[in-house]
């Protein structure tokens, strides 16, 4: 009987022991969140117009690193296209961008190829008015076919679109046969645009407009 | 004459009142000045970067300065005290079920590659609905709803979504057991130990906002935190 009482005593000892460390704890947490987030350091009077000046030519500066007239912004995870002038969305459209999917090649030279639409910052490089597919080894692979050793049979017209807006390393911005699959994610890498959107977008930027594609 | 003198001092102190005098603005001045300079040198380069306004209530996605997307958060806590200063870079994104790229072999898969569920070009001018079907394809859909995502400082960061995938009964209580009791010991711990906790909570409203974090925070991401 007194063991059982000891035994209970101590299991009692060591729950409150336990409480009063979390409770511990609980308190430094409570003075840590009070003095969070930092606030920015004090300045002395004297070096507030300084300060002022400083802030005003960060601004300034930040403000010049914005991009001039229209630009293109491609969002890849919603496959939106926004033509943009400033903060002013002039154009939205519902685009397929890169599928994300592997493609390894089978045989001696098992060279693969990643389907992502690059992300970054480019430029618009070419514009092309009814541009024909110049179709890489990667397209014959995917199909199960041979590679040809003629540019001849690698040409295929009216897959690209009316229009095509070239952005660097064979990656353009072009039409679809496939307007029922614009919003998803199934290209190769391009931007694919429905018919009446890219007339829009090509008509209005020229050469050198900024592309963001995030 | 009073007149006079009284609309004067009210016009001096309407100028005066916009400047920097006290000390809470001067402290936040000197921070204003410490994030501009932080976020210029991210934007000067190309790259992407995010900027997560604590106090904004906001995680932002940016480039050059100019915000690309905006996540409004439903709400955060934290364990300890994050450093915050100058920039920070994404080391490490963890997921309990990460998204794997599908990988075609010609020759050794059946199944047709991505294009071909719908590959049968409309006539021009149709205005079709989005196919809903699925694609072999890496979409937001795919995405995790939440994760993990570790920073170069030590700032640990979980994002979830308010419900959800973590509205289960079990992981609430794994959550809970976490968070009321784990993390309080390990932050009065860590400290005598001189490896202080920096744990942040992020929750979003919609399980997409979590999956398109996912999709756009790469590893090596820069940013800042304000």
């Amino acid at each position: 009987m007194t063991i059982k009482r000891l035994l209970i005593a101590l299991a009692a000892l060591a729950y409150l022991g336990f409480l009063a460390v979390l409770g511990a704890s609980y308190v430094i947490g409570l003075k840590q969140a009070s003095t969070w987030p930092p606030a920015g350091e004090e300045i002395a009077g004297k070096d507030v117009p300084k300060v002022e000046r400083n802030v005003q030519q960060l601004e300034k500066r930040m403000g010049g690193l914005l991009p001039r007239g229209l630009y293109i912004v491609i969002d890849t995870a919603e496959n939106r296209l926004f033509l943009k002038n400033g903060d002013k969305v002039l154009r939205e459209a519902v685009v397929s961008c890169g599928s994300g999917v592997v493609l390894e090649e089978p045989g001696g030279k098992k060279r693969s190829w990643v389907f992502d639409t690059p992300r970054g910052e480019f430029t618009v490089k070419s514009k092309i008015t009814n541009p024909y597919w110049v179709k890489p080894d990667w397209a014959f692979i995917e199909e199960g076919e041979a590679i040809p050793r003629g540019m001849e049979d690698r040409i295929e017209a009216g897959t690209l679109g009316d229009y095509a807006l070239g952005f660097g390393q064979g990656y353009f911005i072009h039409g679809t046969l496939y307007s029922r699959l614009l919003g998803r994610n199934v290209t190769h890498g391009c931007v694919r645009v429905g018919d009446e959107d890219l007339k829009y977008v090509f008509k209005a930027v020229s050469i050198g407009t900024k592309i963001y594609i995030y | 004459m009073k007149r006079t003198a009284a609309i004067v001092a009210l016009l001096a102190a309407g100028l005066a009142g916009p400047g920097w005098a006290g000390g809470a603005d001067t402290a936040a001045l000197a921070k204003k000045q410490s994030s501009l300079n932080a976020e210029y040198g991210l934007a000067k380069d190309s790259k992407f970067y995010f900027v997560f306004d604590v106090l904004g209530r906001r995680l932002e996605l940016r480039v050059r300065g100019m915000a690309l997307r905006t996540w409004p958060l439903q709400s955060m806590r934290f364990w300890g005290q994050p450093d915050f200063a100058g920039t920070v870079e994404l080391v490490k994104k963890t997921a309990l079920k990460a998204p794997e790229r599908i990988v075609i072999k010609p020759g050794e898969t059946e199944e047709a590659p991505a294009p071909a569920p719908a590959a049968k070009p409309e006539a021009p001018g149709t205005e079709a609905a989005p196919a809903e079907f699925d694609l072999e394809a890496l979409e937001l859909r795919d995405m995790p709803k939440r994760f993990e995502l570790d920073f170069d400082n030590g700032l640990h960061v979980i994002i979830k979504a308010r419900g959800g995938a973590a509205s289960s009964f079990g992981t609430q209580l794994r959550d809970a057991w976490r968070w009321y009791v784990q993390m309080p010991l390990r932050n009065l711990f860590g400290r005598e130990e001189g490896a202080g906790t920096s744990q942040l909570e992020l929750v979003f409203d919609e399980e997409k906002d979590a999956q398109s974090i996912y999709w756009h925070f790469f590893d090596g991401i820069k940013g800042i935190i304000l």
